[in-house]
């Protein structure tokens, strides 16, 4: 008996058909008829991930092994061996779930992960340790509760997310839910969306005030607007695009102040039409919807979706949904009751300070459940599947900050659901506190993390829980993000403190080390993005947070946000006052900076070949790099100062500073020439690929040659942003050739180097 | 062979766990260098790929050692604190062998653990109870008749494990949960005795 016999009917016939070619390709390539690229491809749209390791080696501390998977060369994917472990993604759109999917989400962590469901920051919730030849069998059940995994990875739309309050916040515009649902499942494999260069995420917000969808940094986004005609209230969104995080973060522009909502799905599917007609297809770098906003300008971009849209044939589904978008998406199980505040115990009071929200609807809140790191058991999962039959039945969410909520629990039951809770270890307080730390996997499982996002977020979270209740409440209601690289899943732009993995070559060693972030704004839909004021080892990191923190309570005027705060006493006092923290001990003095947070392995350790020649040349290249880091910052503060041009051309400055350390490995005469040095620069390292990472290939070196063909400094903000950021990554880039150069394994797998393309 | 015991005796994913004698003498953190050790020596059975840390977790696996052939962890499920083996790859064999298969896996790790000069010489695993879990709900339902496919093998493992022993099985009273039996006797031997017995 097999889970497709016996889930029979209850599998829809669609996804049923679909999980059965899945499973067809899966049989095809293992007898070698399909191609490793469209085979990744293949699994990627229905969810099934790589996960660090699976090249098959992975370096142990005492250097890199091999991992003999008994897969006798069978891949899936190129350097993917086929029976090592990989990571299941599932979309849960504007991450509603139900009881039931929770009951059956908990038991696919205990029979094909290791017992753990993980919570991302887009609310889906992703499986780890996952052999490919369970996929199938998972996705039935999966689809027998009526969830899908198609496009939860890949080059596709991936899940929609919007505000786990909608339909019972206090300060939104409408519920943004039904609008959220009919996309997903209008883009959902819809042919229009199929032949993308890179993935499309699309968010919905009630309200332009606070965090909710964080709109500004998605592909398309939405914030509910109305305006009265003749008298008549009419619904629409304020419609962005071309936001997006990642390496090289976008804030979105506005596409229509007001498009209507019967013209949501239809502009999506132009929109679609026009990414998937004319978005870079080859440089995976610049494909995404921003590049290609930024490359027509956003008028022509507007003007040619708007073309589309016109030129579509109708279909019936743009506005179907509409009848049913005053419907309440969830109703409360029980009749609302309002309940004594001061009731209960300190450890209840403490719980419902932080992780309660009063919904509009009288008698009735949110309650946040704080999962440490996104992360739940499979046992935990299935008694909170309990709980909420008792007291909210399927008025769940997962949420982008990797907590999940109880919608419409009745304020009276607040007590007792606290206690529920309590037997499940899953009460603690401090939802939307600096301690309610948001981590990507990082160096855990992710094959792009450079360093330990989670090991960092746990150690930060063990040290401000404990002190939540005698934190300063200006601190306490702060947002920490962490990313182990910057691609930033983590988010680390959109907080008030993020920081991202990087690693720096110290002495013959590599060591960890996170860049730190400040300057981003979560509320306002992301409203602000951050910049990075310079790289702290990993085990400062700490100090780092306190520091800036206490600043704050010393120094703040009034009720001034942290936002306001830093952009007030600026990044140069602010990185001054953490000059002392970059410095690394001596490795005799305190090994424990050469390691990561979490894991006792000697960070990139590895044999050492550099003689006393590569080791002066070293030198002088470090010095160029931390000149080069210099004027990245300097960078920013012109950026700050509004003065564009300056910002550019010291963002320039300091990848030509970077490119002419680099040369010096070999030529020492190099001049302050930027033609020289790029000439050099071209001949000696992009030329010969040295300077190539293994999945980005030459993109950060071309971000010198484009600018170096540009006349003169740009005098646009956004231009001399988006530089300081390719500035920024280009000297990351040679940080890791760098460590290459000296014979290092470079975290955090030697073979492969330290990579600096995007994620998948 | 009724169905129900011919998928008890396909299960290939078994999951056996021993719990702690005193859980205060174990900070499932300090166990995070030990299994990257494991994993440097190849110190226990299979392929060890990496290790995966939930120490800020209250329920399930807290430091997990994954491995191509299954899955070592210290576990916390039931509030109870162990060492679990779970089993990931097939084995072949009957599933009383298989179950005696996971059994020396298991007890070969817990005696590494209760070596390991790291810990103290502090930590000890009880040998007087045992879980053994079915991680397969479509092989082996939570159901009564699981339990009477599932006995005879069960009970072969336990006789070797403690063959003058009075044990009891209980099963997990909870139909979402995995099939799962927690046997208990009267005197527990200590994880040597249970090595040389396994064999």
């Amino acid at each position: 008996m097999s889970w497709k016999e016996t889930l029979g009917d209850r599998i829809p016939a669609e996804l049923g058909r679909e999980i059965d070619t899945y499973e067809n390709q899966i049989a095809l390539k293992r007898q070698g008829k399909i191609d490793d690229k469209v085979f990744a491809e293949t699994r990627l749209r229905r969810g099934a991930y790589g996960q660090r390791y699976d090249n098959g080696q992975r370096n142990d501390g005492n250097g890199v092994k091999l991992l003999p998977f008994p897969s006798d060369g069978q891949t899936k994917g190129p350097d993917t061996v086929w029976d090592a472990p990989g990571m299941m993604r599932i979309k849960i759109p504007f991450g509603g779930l139900t009881a039931d999917q929770m009951d059956t989400l908990a038991d696919l962590s205990e029979e094909y992960s290791d017992g753990v469901c993980h919570i991302t920051t887009r609310q889906d919730i992703q499986l780890h340790f996952v052999h490919i030849d369970d996929t199938p069998a998972l996705m039935r059940r999966l689809a027998a509760v009526g969830i899908t995994t198609r496009e939860a990875c890949g080059n596709t739309v991936r899940n929609v997310t919007a505000c786990p309050l909608s339909g019972v916040c206090r300060d939104e515009t409408f519920d943004v839910t039904p609008y959220a649902e009919a996309s997903m499942r209008f883009l959902l494999g819809h042919p229009d969306t199929q032949d993308f260069g890179r993935k499309f995420k699309v968010a919905f917000s009630g309200c332009r005030e606070h965090a909710c969808g964080l709109v500004n940094m998605h592909d398309f986004g939405g914030i509910a607007v109305t305006r009265e005609v003749d008298g008549v209230t009419e619904r629409g969104f304020e419609a962005y695009v071309g936001g997006g995080l990642g390496a090289v973060p976008h804030e979105a522009k506005i596409f229509d102040p007001f498009l209507k909502e019967e013209d949501v799905l239809p502009t999506l599917q132009a929109m679609s039409r026009v990414f998937a007609r004319l978005g870079e297809k080859r440089n995976r770098a610049r494909a995404r919807i921003k590049f290609l906003v930024q490359q027509l300008g956003i008028d022509e971009f507007r003007r040619l979706v708007r073309e589309e849209r016109e030129a579509l044939e109708h279909d019936d589904r743009w506005s179907a949904f509409i009848e049913r978008v005053n419907t309440p998406t969830d109703a409360p199980l029980l009749e609302g009751a309002g309940s004594d505040e001061a009731a209960g115990s300190d450890a209840f009071q403490a719980w419902r300070r932080t992780n309660v929200y009063p919904q509009r609807q009288p008698g009735y809140a949110v309650a946040t459940i704080t999962l440490p790191l996104g992360d739940l058991s499979g046992w935990q999962l299935r008694r909170l599947a309990t709980l909420a039959r008792r007291f909210v039945g399927d008025a769940v969410r997962a949420t982008v900050e990797q907590n999940i909520v109880f919608r419409w629990v009745r304020e009276a039951d607040l007590p007792e659901l606290h206690q529920g809770l309590e037997a499940l270890g899953l009460a603690q307080p401090g939802a939307g506190t600096i301690a309610d730390i948001t981590a990507c996997p990082g160096t855990d499982t992710c094959k792009l993390g450079i360093a330990s996002s989670r090991g960092l977020a746990a150690e930060l979270e063990r040290r401000l829980a404990d002190q939540l209740s005698s934190l300063d409440e200006s601190v306490r209601n702060l947002r920490i993000k962490v990313s182990g690289c910057f691609n930033s899943c983590g988010q680390h732009h959109i907080s008030d403190l993020g920081f991202y993995g990087v690693s720096r070559h110290v002495g013959g060693n590599v060591v960890p080390h996170f860049q730190v972030l400040l300057g981003g704004k979560w509320v306002e839909n992301a409203g602000s993005y951050g910049l990075a004021i310079g790289a702290i080892p990993a085990k400062s990191i700490p100090e780092v947070v306190r520091r800036i923190t206490d600043r704050f309570v010393e120094e703040r005027n009034g009720d001034e946000s942290f936002y306001d705060f830093t952009s007030r006493i600026g990044k140069r006092a602010l990185r001054d006052m953490l000059q002392d923290l970059t410095a690394v001990p001596d490795k005799l003095v305190n090994a424990d900076f050469y390691r990561d947070w979490g894991d006792p392995r000697e960070f990139g350790i590895g044999d050492m070949g550099v003689g006393e020649c590569a080791g002066e040349v070293v030198s002088l290249t470090e010095f160029d790099l931390a000149g080069a880091e210099s004027q990245v910052f300097e960078a920013q503060l012109a950026l700050e100062e509004n003065d564009p041009a300056r910002a550019d051309k010291l963002a320039y400055g300091a990848m030509l500073q970077a490119a002419k350390g680099l040369i010096k490995t070999e030529f020492i005469d190099i001049s302050d020439d930027p033609s020289q040095i790029v000439t050099e620069f071209r001949t000696r390292f992009y030329d010969t690929e040295v300077f190539f990472d293994k999945y980005a290939g030459g993109k950060f070196a071309n971000y010198l040659f484009r600018r170096h063909e540009q006349a003169g400094p740009t005098a646009e903000r956004d231009v001399a942003r988006q530089l300081i950021e390719e500035a920024q990554l280009f000297l990351e880039a040679t940080h890791a050739c760098q460590a290459r150069l000296a014979a290092i394994p470079p975290p955090p797998t030697a073979a492969a180097g330290p990579s600096l393309g995007g994620v998948q | 062979m009724t169905d129900q015991a011919a998928g008890v005796d396909a299960l290939q994913r078994i999951a056996l766990k021993i719990f702690l004698d005193d859980e205060a003498v174990l900070d499932p953190r300090d166990v995070i260098p030990i299994f990257h050790r494991w994993i440097q020596t190849s110190a226990v059975d299979g392929l060890l790929i990496d290790l995966a840390d939930y120490t800020h977790m209250t329920s399930g696996p807290s430091v997990l050692l994954a491995a191509h052939e299954g899955h070592y962890a210290i576990e916390q499920s039931g509030g109870r604190l162990g060492i679990q083996y779970a089993r990931r790859a097939d084995q072949k064999g009957a599933l009383a062998e298989r179950l005696h298969a996971a059994a020396r896996t298991l007890v070969k790790a817990g005696r590494l653990l209760e070596a390991d000069t790291s810990l103290g010489g502090q930590v000890r695993f009880r040998g007087d109870q045992l879980e053994c879990l079915a991680n397969d709900r479509l092989s082996a339902p939570n159901r009564r008749e699981t339990l009477e496919a599932f006995r005879p093998a069960v009970e072969s493992l336990l006789a070797t494990l403690g063959p003058d022993d009075d044990w009891s099985l209980t099963q997990e009273a909870d139909e979402r949960e995995r099939f799962g039996v927690l046997a208990t006797s009267g005197s527990g031997a200590g994880l040597d005795l249970l090595e040389a017995r396994l064999g």
